[in-house]
């Protein structure tokens, strides 16, 4: 399965849901996938994908979606414990994991040496996890945990590496005020 | 109304209901203010870049939010606010107890204690010392304006002369 296939995937299932994605091909694939306002694209803070999805899970009754990454999450793993401690019903995250740091040169990441996510989760009390390798089953994952009200649900997707998208053309403020005015009444002049 | 109380009401004032913090005992005596109260939602986070993108993932839904954390932690919050909150124009508040300054016992608190407000000058940042209560509330309260209105975040530094914690 590719990343991409499986962000046009998610992309199309999603309906309006928050969508945050990691990084890097993640967030160029998710904008590739077709451009919505409620896709909060990250080109910084390595790590912080399921964290920032944490918080609006918590300040939203909406489901939000995370789109993370093994390396990411690797560099984050408190967050998992995080999620897991306070369990909201309406978060989804999906690691695309391809077991390597494929920004940086392809280095082999964690999860190719035995390092299991879904595990990680399980033991932090997310009892929703599944791990899928093919589109079908990533399809089943995501539509039963995106009609479910009993999260958070956990679903690591393992990918192979393919080329690369061009560079979404994305800022991260109008990014961020975009993705915010779908929620509140945009700020006006003097506010 | 103590230092305390004044947090939480400045807080309360701003709409600002989503609290992220990772515990630290001279700051637990506005936590723990907090934590009692339902108007707030207090998220233990396990790292302080953690807290950062847990409170800008609730501000990017529209809700208020500030994190608590104390000045060794700031120090492994700086590529949050660098690559997140910076570029994207969160108005985070930032409450941090200052270790590192008059009384501190622990040789390992004082580099980053006093690294704090220079690395808050080299991001461009505002800051705010508290070493006493007097005036708080309209120092409080302009610093939360100035947070909103620059959307960048800000340090409201609490310091041991403030709290009176953790002084040998």
């Amino acid at each position: 399965m590719r990343r991409f296939e499986g962000t046009q995937l998610v992309s199309r299932l999603a309906g309006d849901a928050p969508i945050v994605s990691n990084l890097g091909p993640t967030s160029d694939e998710l904008w590739h996938a077709g451009h919505r306002d409620r896709n909060f694209y990250t080109y910084g803070n390595m790590g912080l994908c399921s964290s920032i999805a944490l918080g609006m899970a918590m300040s939203s009754d909406q489901p939000v979606i995370s789109l993370d990454g093994d390396g990411s999450m690797l560099m984050n793993l408190g967050t998992v414990a995080s999620i897991g401690r306070e369990k909201p019903k309406n978060l989804t995250v999906i690691v695309w994991d391809n077991e390597k740091w494929g920004q940086t040169g392809g280095q082999t990441s964690h999860t190719g040496m035995g390092t299991d996510l879904e595990q990680v989760a399980q033991s932090c009390g997310i009892t929703h996890t599944k791990t899928v390798t093919d589109l079908e089953d990533l399809e089943a994952a995501v539509s039963e945990a995106l009609a479910s009200s009993e999260g958070p649900h956990f679903i690591v997707a393992k990918i192979e590496e393919a080329g690369y998208l061009s560079v979404a053309p994305v800022e991260p403020e109008f990014t961020l005020y975009r993705f915010r005015n779908t929620f509140v009444e945009p700020r006006q002049p003097g506010d | 109304m103590n230092w305390a109380e004044e947090i939480v009401k400045t807080l309360k004032d701003w709409n600002t209901s989503m609290i992220v913090y990772v515990p630290d005992i001279s700051i637990h005596q506005v936590t723990s203010l907090i934590d009692a109260d339902p108007y707030f939602t207090l998220v233990s986070a396990t790292r302080e870049e953690e807290a950062i993108g847990i409170a800008v993932g609730s501000y990017a839904v529209g809700r208020n939010a500030a994190v608590f954390m104390q000045s060794s932690g700031f120090g492994n919050s700086v590529n949050a606010l660098a690559s997140l909150c910076i570029p994207a124009r969160t108005p985070i508040p930032m409450f941090i107890n200052m270790r590192g300054g008059p009384g501190e016992f622990n040789i390992a608190q004082v580099a980053m204690g006093r690294a704090v407000i220079p690395i808050m000058d080299q991001l461009g940042l505002p800051h705010f010392v508290l070493e006493d209560d007097g005036k708080m509330d309209r120092l409080l309260n302009g610093a939360m304006k100035l947070c909103h209105a620059n959307r960048q975040p800000l340090a409201i530094c609490l310091t041991q002369m403030l709290h009176g914690g953790k002084i040998a």
